[in-house]
This record gives C-alpha cells, sequence and structure tokens, in this order.
C-alpha cells in the first residue's frame, strides 16, 4: 500500500513539475487571460479622432440632402439616444429571460453604452456635394495620394478628403426588370473599418429612404420612411421550454455551451493525465528502468500506482479549470446558471472516464517499446475521445430521445454522454444517472482487469509490438 | 540452514523454445554462487523466475524459504539485466525512491543512500540528473539501487558487463563485502575469470539445462589438470620431458617453457613427481583447469560441438582477468 503510495507520489511529481506541464497546463489559461484582457484594453483605447470630409457625387439627385441629415450633429445626437435606449431594453429583456439583478443589468448596459460612445465618437465627418460633372478619376487620384492622419499632416491643413460616394440614378429607381444598380464608396488609405462601415451604412439607409419617398404607392398611402422601417423590422421571440416543473427561459446558446463546457473539461482533465501516463509507461520501458522498479513493487502496485499518480495529475487539471470558472460564475453572480450537484457528477463521471482511458493507456504502453509503435494501437482510445465530439450536438439538442439514453449505457462513452446530457435542457430521469454510473464501474472494473493482464506480460517485453491476437492471449494467461 | 533458493524440474517456453528444461537448483544459505553459460543459455530467464517477474510453466520454487519472491521483496537485492534509470530524475532521489520503494523509511533512506554515494566515490554526482553519468557511474548507482536496503539474498545479472577494469574491481570487492557479511549471492556472468575469483559455487547452464553445479573445490577436483607447465634450467630438455611416463605431448611456450599435456588416468601428482626427478627445473607447475575449459568439455561430451570460446564472452577486450 505504502509502496503503491510511493509510485504515485512519485508519478504526480514529476509530472507536475515540468515545464510542459506549467506551461502547457497552468500557464496556458492564465496566457489567455492576459491576452484577452489586452485585447480588451486595446479595443477601448481612444485612437485619435477622424476629423475629415466625404465627396458625394449624386446622380440620381435625391439622395445627397439625406446622406447630409444622417451625418448632421443633430441626427447624430439623437441616433444615439435611440442606441442607448434600445441597448437598456435588452439588458432589462436580458435580466427577465436569464434572471439578472437590476444591479447587473445596469452594469451590462453600462459597458455597452461606453462601447457605443466611444464607437461614435470616432470620427466627425462632414459631407461635400460635388456635380455629377465633375471629372471623377481626378479626383479618385487625389484621394489615393492623401494621408489621412493629422499627425502627418503639415501642421493648419484643411480636414482631408476620406472617401469619395457615388450614387448613380439606378440606385434609386429601379430598372425595367426591377433591379436596382449598386453605389460606389471610394475610401482612402488606412480608415478604420468600423468608419468605412458606418459611411457605408448611412450612405445605403439615404438610398433606401429616397426609393420609399420617389415610390408614387407610397406617397399616396401617406406612409413615411420610418413607418415602413417599423413596419419591416423582422420581431425577434419570447422563447420558453415547457417542463413538468414549469415553464424553463430559454438560454439560447447557453443550452450548447454548457454542455460543450463540461464535456470539454472531463474530456480534456481524462486525456492529459492518460497521455502522460503512456508516456511515462513508455519511457520506464525504454529506458529499461521496469525491471528495476519490478524487483521492488509488483506489476500490479505499479500500474496502480501510476494509474492514481495520474488521476491526481487529472484532478488537479479538473479542480483548477472548474475551479476558475465555479468562480468566475461567483464574481459575475452568474452562479443560478450552474447547478451544485453537476460538480458532484463531473468529479464521478471523472473518476469513472479516467480509469478506463489510463488503463487502456497503461495496456498500451505497456505493450509497445516506442512511442510511435503506441500509436497504431491507440485505436479503441481515439474512439472514445472522439465520438463526444460528434455526439455533443445531437446529444445536447435531444438530451432525452431513444439515441441519448442509449448512449448513456454505451461502455467507455457513457461518462461523457451523461455530462452532456446532465447539463442539457431537459432533466435526465432520475434512474438512468445511477444505471449510468453502474455501467461506468462495471466497465471500469473490467478495463483494469484486463490491462493488468497485458501490464504485467507487456512490462519486460521487448522486440515488435504485439497485435490484437497476442494481447487477447495474454490477457487470457494466468 | 535451509537453502536461500530451491527449484525443482523448473520449466519456461517461449513459445516453441524451450528457454528453461527442469532446473532443478540448490543455493545454500550464505554461499556465492555464479551461473555462467553463453548467451541464450537461459540465465536470465532463470533469475527472472527466481524473482517472479515472469512465471514457470511448469515446476516449483522456494526463495527464502517462500515459494514466491513476491513474498520476500524487500530481502531480496536485484539488479537486472534489463536496466536503467529514470534519465530526468536526479541520482539521489532516483536512490532514495527505490530505497522506500524497498521499504526503507524516509529519512533512513537518505542516509544511506548519502553514505553509498560516498563509498562508491560518486558523492559529487549526488544532484546530477542520471542521464549526465558517464555508463560506468551508472552501473554504479544501479549496484547500490541492488543492496542499499541490506538485503539477504542478493541476484546480479551480468553484474560485470559493460564496466572498465578499474569498475570490476571495484564491483568485485563490492560483492565479496556483501558475502562476507553473511549475504547469499547470485549472479549470472560472462565474466568466467570473476566467476572463479569470486564464488565459492559455480552453475553452468547450457541450452536450457544445468551442465554442472558444484563447489569450486569439487570442480578442481573433478576437471583434474590435463595440462603442466615446465621451466626447464637447461633449455634443450624436451626430449628428456616427453620420455617421461604419462607425458603425450611437450609444446614450447614462451622463451625458455613447454606446456605437457598429459594423458587421461594419469594422477597429476605423480607426474609432478617425475618431472622433478627427470629434469632439473626453475618451476614446474600443475595449471589449475579454467572454467572456460571445464564448460567446453561439457558441453561437448553432451554431443554440441557448435560452442566456442568466443561465445562465453560477449566482449573479449573488456572481459580479459583484472589481477588485483
Amino acid at each position: 500500500m505504502l509502496k503503491t503510495f510511493y509510485v504515485a507520489w512519485r508519478e504526480f511529481t514529476s509530472t507536475i513539475w515540468t515545464k510542459g506541464f506549467i506551461t502547457g497546463v497552468l500557464m496556458t489559461p492564465l496566457i489567455m487571460l492576459v491576452v484577452a484582457g489586452a485585447i480588451a484594453r486595446t479595443k477601448n483605447l481612444k485612437g485619435p479622432r477622424l476629423i475629415g470630409s466625404i465627396a458625394v457625387i449624386d446622380e440620381s439627385g435625391r439622395v445627397a440632402q439625406g446622406i447630409k441629415t444622417r451625418f448632421s450633429p443633430e441626427f447624430l445626437k439623437s441616433e444615439k439616444e435611440q442606441l442607448v435606449k434600445s441597448v437598456d431594453q435588452t439588458a432589462k429583456e436580458g435580466a427577465d429571460k436569464i434572471g439578472l439583478s437590476e444591479d447587473q443589468a445596469a452594469m451590462a448596459s453600462g459597458i455597452a453604452k461606453d462601447a457605443i460612445n466611444n464607437a461614435l465618437s470616432k470620427a466627425d465627418l462632414t459631407i461635400e456635394e460635388l456635380p455629377p460633372t465633375i471629372d471623377l478619376a481626378a479626383a479618385k487620384a487625389a484621394l489615393a495620394a492623401i494621408d489621412i492622419h493629422e499627425k502627418n499632416r503639415p501642421e493648419g491643413s484643411p480636414p482631408p478628403r476620406v472617401a469619395i460616394a457615388v450614387v448613380p440614378a439606378g440606385a434609386v429607381t429601379p430598372s425595367a426588370e426591377g433591379v436596382y444598380t449598386k453605389f460606389e464608396l471610394f475610401t482612402a488609405q488606412k480608415l478604420d473599418f468600423e468608419i468605412q462601415g458606418r459611411i457605408e451604412n448611412k450612405i445605403a439607409a439615404a438610398i433606401v429612404d429616397a426609393r420609399i419617398t420617389s415610390d408614387d404607392r407610397i406617397q399616396r398611402s401617406g406612409l413615411t420612411p420610418e413607418d415602413i422601417r417599423a413596419l419591416v423590422k423582422e420581431p425577434d421571440a419570447n422563447t420558453a421550454t415547457l417542463t413538468k416543473e414549469g415553464e424553463k427561459k430559454n438560454a439560447g446558446a447557453a443550452q450548447f455551451l454548457l454542455p460543450m463546457a463540461f464535456m470539454l473539461l472531463l474530456l480534456m482533465s481524462v486525456m492529459t493525465g492518460g497521455q502522460y501516463l503512456l508516456t511515462s509507461t513508455v519511457e520506464e520501458k525504454s529506458s529499461r528502468v521496469m525491471e528495476v522498479l519490478l524487483s521492488a513493487v509488483s506489476p500490479a502496485q505499479l500500474m496502480i500506482g501510476k494509474i492514481v499518480g495520474q488521476m491526481c495529475v487529472g484532478l488537479v487539471i479538473l479542480t483548477l479549470y472548474s475551479g476558475v470558472a465555479v468562480a468566475s460564475l461567483i464574481v459575475f453572480s452568474f452562479m443560478h446558471v450552474l447547478d451544485p450537484i453537476l460538480l458532484v457528477y463531473l468529479f464521478i463521471f471523472f473518476f469513472i472516464a479516467f480509469f478506463i482511458i489510463a488503463s487502456m493507456m497503461a495496456a498500451v504502453g505497456s505493450a509497445v517499446s516506442e512511442m510511435r509503435e503506441a500509436q497504431t494501437m491507440m485505436t479503441p482510445i481515439m474512439v472514445i475521445i472522439m465520438l463526444p465530439w460528434l455526439l455533443c450536438m445531437p446529444i445536447s439538442r435531444a438530451p432525452n430521445s431513444l439515441f441519448s439514453t442509449i448512449m448513456s449505457f454505451v461502455p467507455g462513452i457513457n461518462p461523457f454522454v451523461m455530462m452532456i446530457r446532465l447539463t442539457g435542457s431537459e432533466p435526465t430521469p432520475t434512474w438512468q444517472i445511477p444505471v449510468s454510473i453502474l455501467v461506468g464501474l462495471i466497465s471500469v472494473v473490467i478495463c483494469a482487469w484486463g490491462a493488468s493482464k497485458i501490464f504485467r506480460i507487456g512490462v519486460l517485453m521487448y522486440g515488435k509490438p504485439p497485435n490484437v491476437r497476442t494481447l487477447i492471449k495474454w490477457i487470457r494467461m494466468a | 540452514m535451509p537453502d536461500a533458493i530451491v527449484t525443482r524440474r523448473l520449466t519456461k517456453t517461449f513459445g516453441p523454445k524451450l528457454a528453461v528444461n527442469s532446473l532443478d537448483l540448490n543455493i545454500p544459505t550464505g554461499s556465492i554462487c555464479g551461473v555462467i553459460g553463453p548467451n541464450g543459455a537461459g540465465k536470465t530467464t532463470t533469475i527472472r523466475m527466481i524473482m517472479s517477474i515472469i512465471f514457470p510453466d511448469s515446476g516449483e520454487l522456494s526463495v527464502l524459504g517462500k515459494a514466491s519472491a513476491v513474498e520476500s521483496k524487500d530481502r531480496i537485492g536485484y539488479l537486472p539485466e534489463e536496466r536503467g534509470l529514470y534519465k530526468k530524475m536526479k541520482v539521489f532521489s532516483f536512490l532514495t525512491y527505490l530505497a522506500k520503494l524497498k521499504g526503507i523509511d524516509s529519512p533512513a533512506a537518505s542516509t544511506k543512500v548519502a553514505n553509498w554515494l560516498a563509498r562508491v566515490g560518486l558523492g559529487d554526482v549526488a544532484r546530477k540528473k542520471c542521464e549526465e553519468l558517464s555508463k560506468g557511474m551508472q552501473q554504479k548507482v544501479q549496484f547500490i539501487a541492488a543492496v542499499i536496503h541490506e538485503p539477504d539474498l542478493l541476484i546480479l545479472d551480468e553484474v560485470f558487463s559493460g564496466l572498465d577494469p578499474v569498475n570490476r574491481l571495484l564491483i568485485r570487492e563490492l560483492i565479496d563485502e556483501q558475502h562476507r557479511d553473511g549475504r547469499t549471492i547470485l549472479f549470472s556472468t560472462h565474466a568466467m575469470y570473476e566467476a572463479e575469483q569470486l564464488c565459492d559455487r559455480i552453475l553452468m547452464i547450457h541450452r536450457g539445462q544445468k551442465v554442472l553445479d558444484a563447489t569450486m573445490p569439487e570442480i578442481y577436483a573433478r576437471f583434474d589438470p590435463r595440462t603442466m607447465l615446465v621451466q626447464p634450467i637447461h633449455p634443450d630438455a624436451a626430449d628428456s620431458l616427453r620420455a617421461i611416463d604419462g607425458v603425450i605431448a611437450v609444446d614450447p611456450v614462451d622463451i625458455d617453457s613447454f606446456e605437457l599435456k598429459l594423458r587421461d588416468g594419469t594422477d597429476p601428482i605423480d607426474a609432478v613427481r617425475r618431472v622433478a626427478m627427470a629434469i632439473p627445473a626453475r618451476r614446474i607447475e600443475l595449471k589449475r583447469t579454467s572454467l572456460e575449459d571445464v564448460f567446453i568439455d561439457l558441453v561437448q561430451a553432451t554431443g554440441d560441438q557448435t560452442i566456442k570460446r568466443e561465445d562465453l564472452r560477449t566482449n573479449t577486450t573488456l572481459e580479459q582477468p583484472v589481477h588485483a
């Protein structure tokens, strides 16, 4: 017992205290956090405000005024007010839907408003209308030579032209076939893509306004462009799932996010430990330290010790990642989306999945002499790893379908399937949980038994890696 | 005192190959026994079965009075033929880890490891990684791993292979010391010279079968020397030597010596007397039979003419005798 502990402890420490583990497993999430933070910071950084003009060549003669209006300070102000209003609305709806408190909703809308302010104050653009007779080629050539950044231009020079828009008559009046032509927008180099997008949108909106106001039918009906826009806006749905317990508000994408997150967490912690187990077993064989170890411990003690040691590695990863996730949920007061019992199941199914994968890894590691040879024997393990990926969507979409229920009792993949179902949108029938756990435990016993047989013989075999028939023979040997 | 190792009709096959064939062994407690034989003779298989690392197809064995070495693993020190170290582990941690696996508690393990490293002159590499050591240093580390827990029985497989003469001598002294401390030692080797120097018992295996199992004195008595070395005072003594009763051949060796071959059945002591009477000699020496000769005799007696002297040596340059 003590020997098994020593083996486990060595396995654990020699895995944890390597650069690979520390950088790969511990630092990666940290680095990602830092990078994400840095990106968020730079996004909020206010760049220099762009001051400039947009030249409009209006061949239709009906759009230029609309564009001017849409770039006027009054319009910009009301546009901003409307955006802020809609953000408040969304936050309020969000609060109803997924149960945010008033404070959280206020915080969310505050963040959104900041973003709006930032975006809208990026540029101060005026419109200059040019006659359609102007030399477009010369104007384009001049635009190509412009540097729009103020610091690169001589002091006191007038604001530069940043774009030329050409609105053909066909953009407002359709052809005989009912087809509208596109408008053209030429921009100077280095124009911020957000500003360019806004220019495009405003011109497009002005063209649509011109189409509406110039249409005889609409004029006769007395509808304004605002009326038309309100009419054609597609409504949003208020979705809810009906369960026996009552209405359950749909969290939308979160319905897939939670099962996916749990499955990934399980898969990652199981695979990391399993992979290390394979590597260390092959290393002990290829460095010929195996027989030295076997003079002190029995093959069973060695195998159990190694599995337990790597299980601790997997547990470290699982605890760390799920801990970070739970901590961030608590910080953002989102904990209610996560039933704590799910964490208990996560650990139960981790043990089942890990022992199955680890037994197979130990068997493969003991049977081969080099890492390269292990690849060919990894097929059953790869199947167990790949299937949850393929099953994640269909099962989280219909957690209680016959297919999902059957998959919950397939040895090897059932821990992953159960985790997807348990975190899904519909409650799993109570009886299926213990039955699936039982199936898992039975498969653990069978896997560990078979693996210990293969391990005992495999660890001292060198040379050609065994085929499946040989492995079965080893299992059947006393 | 019961024998440390007893085997009865021990048999092991690997597929079609009969690796060990109905082997009976008795290794008395406190003895130092060498297992010799060419490559593939079944030495390592026998040792692995004794260590319960592999299991016999049939036959019985008892190790330190138990039916399996598993039950007395902590009382056995084992240096396997396939030996290695954790490359990335520090020498000191590796040895304390193995000491703890062999049942020594943590503080005692550190002290013992430090003492042993100092004894074999590896004190200054304790904090180095195992992969940084030379091959000879690694061998010494592995030897320490085998004896660190003061076992009653020490089993050493190919203990001298790959060592330079200086380290062979060091290991020989360490083994001798273990023997003097009363431990039973079983070791396999190609190095006949070391075996002759160290052992009080020899076990010869050929093609999985025991061809000899005897104490050194028994071997010397049974395989009485057929060769005599004579250094006459007068160099032209060849004819006189040839005339002596029982001498069938006289071959000159070196500048002034002759090797005399004796007829089967001739009492060597009488032959010495007759030579001394026949000629004045500076030296008359009855050459002691070498294990190599004995082995070849025995194998050829079984009708196997294929065995060559080279088969008994893995690396002839390294297996040259070292005189203390």
